[in-house]
């Protein structure tokens, strides 16, 4: 592995003023990805209340007084991702650069990048834009109350498409990568969690029961599997971090 | 800047003018941006919070030409800032005695953030688009629209930060942007993140409308985006002249 990446350090016309380089600006990046996906947890469980999912199968009423019993720490969760979501961009960010480590070639690197920065958007940003625009007027009509509730939930839950590509992206990237840049069996988890995404194309259409948006196979199973993913990404991460040598590059 | 004759056809002249185009459009964008926000009436004062729907509505109904014009402005053009943040990216890669990786986690911030600023418009110009719709609609398409244009100021901070690490991780005999650059990229960062809660508050400075969310913000964001425009420049005409392309 090792000869590769040098060999592709060489061949950058800046590398050969560089010093012998620490990898501080590694390890900073890498701990934005554990401390992001934290905080995001406490976030999105303790604060904004959208895990465990509030229920599809309610009244209008119902969801306006979901909205009324949790505002002020919807207001404080969903305020504080306005702050932090950029972390999910360096945490991506990280993934794809070592993903162009690989010896996979980059089209799978950018692809990862690319979809999980259009990702951000529905599947994070739209909730907390949906939930926030309820809470800043309790008083709003209760229909429209409603609607943001759908969208919200919906959005955060129901968004596939951006995450399914990027696993697929990962997976197909460490498939064929010999620099052995993350370990094989990464890739066979991360194609799991495509199959959660298709399983969860199921809460568009039910409101109700196991495949609805709050239901044990749509969205618990999802979760565990992410769960799971995602600590398995971040261990690897580190891995590849402590065997990238010092002072070295992505290939180009 | 000359591009010597010699070196004119070489691929590494061709790298230095296209980001000099770049940043000659991000320039002319900024221009026309400059004009939509001024042609902008929702900003002139910028739009109470504590209006009511019917106030906003009839706001939306009394200017409908000015606001149509200017989020389609916004919207055309908003983007075209996209290939200067670019150029950053390619100058942050050329830094030495690091890794890249503060440049490849800056674009992936860039992306995102860009989604959030095409976003906002949409709302603003669906307003607009029937101004005799309910005015309870009109309201939350107007609330949508000002909390996506000021408070997800998340991706700034994350590329301001990527920014400001890498400058000071840029430790060879030829820095790429001077050390400054770090520093006001943070100073930019503690600017705008008060803004976010403008999605909780009604009225006072934090609020939508308040003098830290509107003025401190999008001013702290327009002085950072020009004073780059010249650091950026300068980085560019280092390195033609290091690569040998210009004199």
């Amino acid at each position: 592995m090792s000869t590769t990446v040098l060999s592709a350090s060489g061949g950058d016309p800046v590398a050969p003023h560089a010093a012998p380089a620490s990898k501080r600006d590694l390890w900073i990046v890498f701990w934005i990805f554990p401390i992001f996906f934290g905080l995001f947890g406490v976030i999105f469980v303790l604060l904004a209340r959208v895990i465990p999912p509030p229920r599809p199968d309610v009244t209008t009423d119902q969801k306006v007084q979901w909205f009324a019993a949790h505002a002020t720490t919807i207001q404080i969760g969903f305020a504080a991702v306005c702050v932090v979501f950029g972390g999910a961009a360096i945490a991506n960010g990280y993934v794809a650069y070592q993903m162009k480590r690989m010896s996979s070639g980059p089209t799978f690197a950018y692809a990862y990048m690319g979809s999980m920065a259009v990702g951000t958007l529905p599947g994070l940003m739209l909730v907390a834009l949906c939930f926030l625009a309820a809470t800043l007027r309790p008083g709003r009509q209760p229909r429209i109350i409603a609607l943001l509730y759908d969208l919200g939930m919906l959005s955060f839950n129901g968004s596939l498409g951006c995450f399914a590509t990027g696993y697929l992206a990962f997976a197909i990237a460490i498939l064929y990568d010999k620099n052995a840049i993350f370990p094989k069996w990464l890739a066979y988890v991360s194609i799991w969690q495509i199959v959660t995404e298709v399983i969860a194309t199921q809460m568009w259409v039910s409101s109700a029961g196991p495949y609805s948006w709050n239901g044990s196979i749509a969205f618990w199973l999802a979760v565990i599997v992410f769960g799971f993913w995602l600590n398995c990404q971040g261990i690897c991460l580190k891995l590849a971090t402590d065997r990238q040598p010092a002072g070295s590059r992505p290939l180009d | 800047m000359q591009i010597l004759a010699e070196a004119e056809e070489l691929p590494k002249a061709t790298n230095i003018k296209t980001q000099l185009v770049a940043l000659w459009i991000a320039a002319a964008s900024a221009l026309i941006l400059l004009v939509a926000f001024i042609a902008f009436p929702g900003f002139w004062p910028p739009m109470s919070p504590e209006l009511t729907a019917d106030q906003v509505a009839s706001f939306y109904r009394d200017h409908t030409a000015w606001i149509r014009f200017s989020m389609v402005t916004f919207n055309l053009c908003g983007i075209m800032l996209l290939p200067f943040f670019c150029v950053v990216v390619v100058q942050m890669k050329r830094m030495a005695t690091q890794s890249q990786v503060f440049a490849y986690c800056y674009l992936s911030a860039v992306v995102s953030g860009a989604t959030l600023f095409a976003l906002a418009d949409i709302f603003y110009a669906a307003a607009a688009f029937r101004p005799g719709r309910d005015p309870d609609l009109i309201l939350l398409l107007n609330d949508l629209g000002w909390m996506v244009f000021i408070a997800p100021v998340g991706m700034i901070v994350a590329q301001n930060l990527m920014l400001a690490l890498a400058v000071y991780h840029d430790n060879g005999p030829n820095p790429v942007f001077p050390r400054w650059v770090g520093h006001l990229s943070l100073l930019t960062l503690f600017a705008m993140v008060p803004s976010a809660c403008a999605v909780v508050m009604t009225n006072g400075p934090l609020a939508w409308d308040g003098p830290v969310s509107f003025w401190l913000r999008n001013g702290a964001f327009a002085t950072f985006t020009i004073v780059m425009f010249f650091v950026v420049r300068a980085a560019i005409h280092r390195q033609a002249i290091e690569e040998g392309v210009a004199r």
